[in-house]
Parts: structure tokens; C-alpha cells; sequence
């Protein structure tokens, strides 16, 4: 097996070009495989996934978060649901705005799901 | 006994008398490495404890003094009476890269702080960690090329096809996988290409503009990528599991790094191992960075460190960067062609391992031309398909050469 011969540590330039043209070609492969099976996997778990919410109550697929689908609104808009525990309309429009800056962020691609007031 | 003859006495037991020329070159070295460190921020948490075990081996050697290494040929020790215990400190620390321990363990901190859903969202990004690779390759060439020659004192021999193989892996910009590949097979540059791996990695934001700039145009590196898929929990923790079999059972050789990547990442993904997570990405992360930083730079003592091959490994290492970074983005320019427009090429300039610094750089650079624009997400997952990616050519070369 020509993987084995150069134990010795001598190779020429032709066997040197032929490992590189091996290697990345094994590698782009094997990548390009685990790609392909992650594709299939993905569609294969949201069908899954997609079947049972099918299955679940109507009243729950109303509550869905108009941006859990992952689709950026349009610049300067935001929507979807916003559990407010113990915290002001004010206070979670200025901790949104902190996070959306501090991260880099736009508001609109962010999603909140709760802000809560943790007591001392 | 006089006062001076005692004096003179201590001085000739001393440091000073005992360095070499070398020996004060890479301690000068290691304050450069400790100021890059500290004052500019480079990779501080590999670069110090690397700087000061390079520090510590020079000042003095003895740190890394192996008893059992004084052998005939036939590898028969010399001293019948020396023991494994009276190693220095730092070498028997030092048997934790030896064996592999450390970057093994380093691989499972990696797989728990990393978050595959931007991998797992656009799955074409694998893609762009594997053409990410091309630098080692080129590297491995190169290395085997560079003829036998002289300057001086310094005779220089060529590069065995296990030497070469040590130095490309530069080109995966992967500490971890460098440290591991050189430690099987050419362990007597470990330091060297340890301290290369690392240095680039930190220098990346200044390695990879100029290279993105070169081979896109303007237009290209304006693009905006439309935002990613929500991606299930489902998803990332069959991942690791897939990539483990796959990657595993295509070249076994593979199985200490990609096993261990994964084994941290499930940890994280899982979501019943908290603690174990918790532990892979920070306590034991954190011990084995220092164990592994302090050694590795402790190989680096002045009279086998400072020598033609060194100078060759940091050129070629340089060199090998370069090409990852440019078949990331010309991997990334072809996938812009093939889907009209869609892809931006800057995101495949982190193919090149180096999480997260090499996304982080796709996200400046691409926001200088568009300030709207939001790579950090998209060269995510190329980022972290350039570890798979450098994982399984690390495991190739083993097979290999080993």
C-alpha cells in the first residue's frame, strides 16, 4: 500500500505532489459527504418536527412568534411576542436596545422571547 | 576560603555562566512574545504561557532535563541508577503533549464552547473549511522542494516527508491539531511550529485582509447573505454524533481529535450534561492550556531552537497561511458564481480553523465595504468546519507518514 512507504521519511517530488492532490481531495470529500448527510438529516428532523406540529393544538400554532421563522423584517420594523415579567414597557425597550447595540445586531434580527426582573 | 573565590565560585554555578549566545536570543525573544502578549493582546492566553516556558527553559535549561534521553544508539540509558522522576519539571508536565493528552483535551474544550447551527444552517459552508485546507498541502510541497544547502555554520539537510507533513499543518491554523501531528511525527520541531501555529493564528487580522482584498473584487465583498435558518436542537445533537461515525470510520486516525471535539460538543448540545460541559470549556480547558502553553514553549531552548530549520518553518508556515486563507475565498468566489450572486467570498477566508478570530475577521472586513452588512454568523460556519476540516487532513498526513 503506497500510504505505508514512506515510513522512511524520503519522498520525491512527483510522490509529494500525489499525497497533496490525495489529501485535499480526501479531504474536500469526506466534507463534501458530511455535508450531504446534514442536508438530509435536517430535512429529514424538520419533517419530524414539521409532522408533530402539525399534530399539536390549533390554539398553540396561533401563539407562534412571527419571527421564529427566521425571516428578517424589513429595516426599521420589528414584531412577534415578548413576555414582560416585572419590567416596564420603558425598561425592556431601553435592555432591547443595549442588547441590539452592544451586539452589533439590528433589532429587527434579533428576537426576544422574556425579559424578567431577577429580585435580590 | 576567600570571600572572592566564593563569589566567583557562585557566579561560575550561575546563569550567566552557564547560557549560552542562543539561550540569550530566545530569552530576548520570549519578552517580545510577552509583550505582544500583554500589551497588544495577541492570543494572550496561549502566547504568555508560551513566552514564559520559553523564558523559563532558557534561563534555565535543566527545567526540561531528561534523565532517560542520555542513551547509547541502541537506546540503552547511560545512567543505570536514572529515574523518570528525576526529569525536570516542565518534562514531565511535558508528557502530556508527548502522548497527546493535552491537545486531545484541549479538542474536547473546542467542541463544548463551539455552537455548530451556523455549520448545521448552511451545510455548503463544509465546503469552504475543506478548500480552507489548501495551504497545508502547498506547504507540504514546498517543504519537500527547499534543497540541501549551507550558510556558515548552519548546514541545512532537507525536510523528511514526516518533517514536511509537520510544518504544512501550519496551514490549518489549529494549535491543537499542529501540536498533535508534530508530536507523532517529528516531535524535535514542536517547538517551533507550536510557536509559528500560534503566532499566526494571533496575527491572522493582519495576515488575511490584504489576502481577501487581492482576490475579491468590490462588488464581492458588498454582498449581503440572507439570514440563517433557525436551526433545532435535533439537529446539533445528532451532529456530532454523524461526524464522529463518519469522519471516524473513513480514517480512523482521525478518532482522538474529531472523537474529542465531538464528545465536548455533545456535552454542550445534549443539555444533560451541563456540569461536564461546564467543566470541558472552562476548568479543564483552562488547567490544560497552561500545562500545554508552558511546555510547548519550553521546547523552545536556545541551542536546538535557533537553527536553519526554524527560520524555514516560520517562512513556510507564513506561506501556508496565505494559501488556506486565498482557497477559502477562491472557494468562496466560485460558490458566489454557482449560486448567483448569494455567497459572500470574504466568509471563506475563515475556513481556516483559528475560531473565532478568523470570523471575526470576514465580519470587519465586510462591513468596511458595507456597513450594513452581517458576515460574523455566515463565516461561523466555515470557522468551525475548518477544525473538521484540519482535523481530517491532520488525520490523512498521519496515516500517511506515521
Amino acid at each position: 500500500m503506497y500510504l505505508l512507504k514512506y515510513a522512511d521519511g524520503v519522498i520525491t517530488f512527483p510522490e509529494a505532489l500525489n499525497v497533496s492532490i490525495t489529501g485535499i481531495v480526501v479531504v474536500m470529500l469526506i466534507l463534501a459527504l458530511l455535508a450531504v448527510l446534514v442536508l438530509l438529516l435536517s430535512k429529514a428532523i424538520r419533517a419530524v418536527e414539521g409532522a408533530a406540529k402539525k399534530k399539536a393544538p390549533k390554539e398553540e400554532a396561533v401563539e407562534a412568534v412571527p419571527t421564529a421563522t427566521g425571516v428578517a423584517l424589513p429595516d426599521g420594523q420589528s414584531a412577534g411576542k415578548l413576555d414582560l415579567v416585572n419590567v416596564d414597557d420603558k425598561t425592556a425597550a431601553v435592555i432591547m436596545a443595549i442588547v441590539s447595540n452592544e451586539s452589533g445586531i439590528p433589532l429587527n434580527r434579533l428576537q426576544f422571547n422574556s425579559i424578567k426582573k431577577i429580585e435580590e | 576560603m576567600s570571600i572572592i573565590t566564593s563569589i566567583a565560585e557562585i557566579f561560575q554555578t550561575s546563569g550567566f555562566a552557564a547560557l549560552s549566545w542562543q539561550n540569550w536570543v530566545m530569552i530576548a525573544i520570549a519578552f517580545v512574545l510577552l509583550y505582544l502578549a500583554i500589551v497588544k493582546k495577541f492570543e494572550p492566553l496561549l502566547l504568555l504561557p508560551i513566552a514564559f516556558g520559553m523564558l523559563l527553559v532558557n534561563v534555565y535549561p535543566e527545567i526540561m532535563y531528561d534523565p532517560l534521553s542520555i542513551a547509547t544508539p541502541g537506546g540503552e540509558v547511560l545512567d543505570a541508577s536514572a529515574h523518570w522522576y528525576d526529569s525536570g519539571v516542565l518534562r514531565l508536565i511535558y508528557c502530556g503533549v508527548k502522548s497527546s493528552i493535552f491537545p486531545c483535551l484541549i479538542f474536547m474544550g473546542v467542541g463544548a464552547m463551539t455552537d455548530f447551527g451556523p455549520l448545521l444552517a448552511n451545510p455548503s459552508s463544509l465546503l469552504l473549511g475543506a478548500a480552507a485546507q489548501l495551504g497545508i498541502y502547498v506547504a507540504f510541497l514546498i517543504a519537500i522542494v527547499i534543497p540541501e544547502f549551507r550558510i556558515g555554520n548552519f548546514v541545512f539537510d532537507g525536510f523528511t516527508a514526516q518533517e514536511a507533513a509537520s510544518i504544512a499543518i501550519i496551514g490549518g491554523a489549529d494549535g491543537p491539531t499542529a501540536i498533535y501531528l508534530t508530536g507523532k511525527l517529528a516531535s524535535h520541531l514542536l517547538g517551533p511550529i507550536a510557536v509559528a501555529a500560534y503566532s499566526y493564528m494571533a496575527l491572522i487580522p493582519l495576515i488575511q485582509p490584504p489576502i481577501m482584498k487581492l482576490l475579491t473584487t468590490k462588488k464581492e465583498r458588498e454582498i449581503k447573505m440572507d439570514q440563517l435558518r433557525t436551526v433545532s436542537k435535533a439537529e446539533k445533537i445528532i451532529f456530532p454524533i454523524v461526524v464522529t461515525v463518519l469522519c471516524v470510520l473513513i480514517i480512523p486516525s482521525t478518532a482522538p481529535l474529531i472523537g474529542m471535539l465531538m464528545l465536548g460538543n455533545l456535552f454542550k448540545e445534549s443539555g444533560v450534561t451541563d456540569r461536564l460541559s461546564d467543566t470541558a470549556q472552562n476548568a479543564l480547558c483552562n488547567i490544560v492550556t497552561i500545562m500545554l502553553g508552558v511546555t510547548v514553549g519550553a521546547t523552545a531552548e536556545g541551542k536546538t531552537f535557533l537553527d536553519i530549520k526554524t527560520i524555514l518553518v516560520i517562512v513556510i508556515g507564513l506561506i501556508a497561511f496565505a494559501f488556506s486563507t486565498a482557497g477559502g475565498v477562491l472557494f468562496g468566489k466560485l460558490m458566489n458564481v454557482i449560486t448567483k450572486g448569494k455567497v459572500n467570498p470574504l466568509i471563506g477566508s475563515a475556513g481556516v480553523s483559528a475560531v473565532p478570530m478568523a470570523a471575526r475577521v470576514s465580519q470587519v472586513e465586510g462591513r468596511k465595504y458595507n456597513p450594513s452588512n452581517f458576515l460574523l454568523m455566515h463565516a461561523m460556519g466555515p470557522n468551525v468546519a475548518g477544525v473538521i476540516g484540519s482535523a481530517v487532513a491532520a488525520g490523512f498526513l498521519l496515516l500517511t507518514f506515521q
